[in-house]
């Protein structure tokens, strides 16, 4: 048996077909969560380019793996490898500050509506790690041990480091005043 | 560092600015998700094309070592004969 013909045959045995998400029900789910994972890994790198990158190698890694636990886990399977792959980034670009970063990210806020621009703004004033913790905390609801492993730090260190983003985004928040 | 900064007035302030966050506008086209999968396809097939043929790239630098030691074996016993 020649190399491709060995492929074929390893490609579609009754397991792979039962595990893994075929086109029709991958579609749907990917209208469900595309965006929402775009929104997060967006206001967190603060570069559209990037996320639209890392957003589709994230889906692409989940079709290529087996992962259990149905939808929910396939959702946070996703938030997982986003995650890897924004801190991936951040490190490769080292610790400077992009240019233009905050100005993208706001953008992002419908122009002329002053309080998502504020609020866009504010967001964006936070360092990169804050972001994502807050977000996958707040908006994904993961439990100190998920967002641990999403992020590479120590499941220890989550309960500090996130204390230490919502101190700085009250502080932010009071001395910009986005409240309402 | 007080430990206690963060009341639960606090949290909700900032649970509902999270909520705010979460829910801006998101004007973005996004990928088609039919060549999403079908790249994954692609890939798939291609890590498990590397699997298989991951042992004959492994031993075809060894074959040709094994070879070349017999060789320099035989040529070793033979060399009385030959000249």
């Amino acid at each position: 048996m020649d190399s491709r013909a060995a492929t074929a045959t390893i490609g579609s045995t009754p397991r792979d077909r039962v595990a893994r998400l075929d086109d029709a029900s991958f579609g749907a789910f990917y209208e469900r969560t595309s965006k929402a994972l775009w929104a997060y890994v967006y206001r967190v790198t603060g570069h559209a380019a990037d996320a639209d990158d890392i957003v589709q190698e994230a889906f692409c890694r989940l079709l290529r793996a087996d992962i259990a636990g149905g939808e929910d886990g396939h959702r946070k399977y996703l938030y997982r490898v986003a995650s890897h792959l924004v801190v991936d980034r951040w490190r490769r670009a080292g610790r400077e500050r992009v240019a233009g970063g905050e100005e993208a990210l706001a953008q992002v806020a419908a122009p002329g509506v002053g309080g998502d621009g504020d609020v866009a703004r504010t967001f964006s004033a936070l360092a990169r790690r804050d972001r994502a913790l807050l977000w996958l905390a707040y908006v994904e609801g993961e439990s100190h041990a998920e967002i641990a492993t999403a992020l590479g730090v120590g499941a220890r260190s989550v309960k500090v480091l996130l204390f230490r983003a919502k101190r700085r985004l009250k502080d932010l928040l009071s001395a910009r005043g986005v409240e309402r | 560092m007080n430990w206690f900064e963060v009341t639960e007035h606090d949290e909700e302030r900032i649970a509902a600015f999270m909520a705010r966050v979460a829910a801006l506008p998101v004007r973005r086209a996004m990928a088609d998700p039919l060549q999403i999968w079908w790249k994954a396809q692609m890939l798939r097939r291609w890590d498990a094309e590397r699997k298989v043929v991951a042992p004959i790239d492994f031993m075809q630098p060894v074959e040709l070592l094994a070879g070349a030691a017999c060789l320099a074996f035989l040529l070793y016993r033979a060399l009385p004969y030959l000249f």
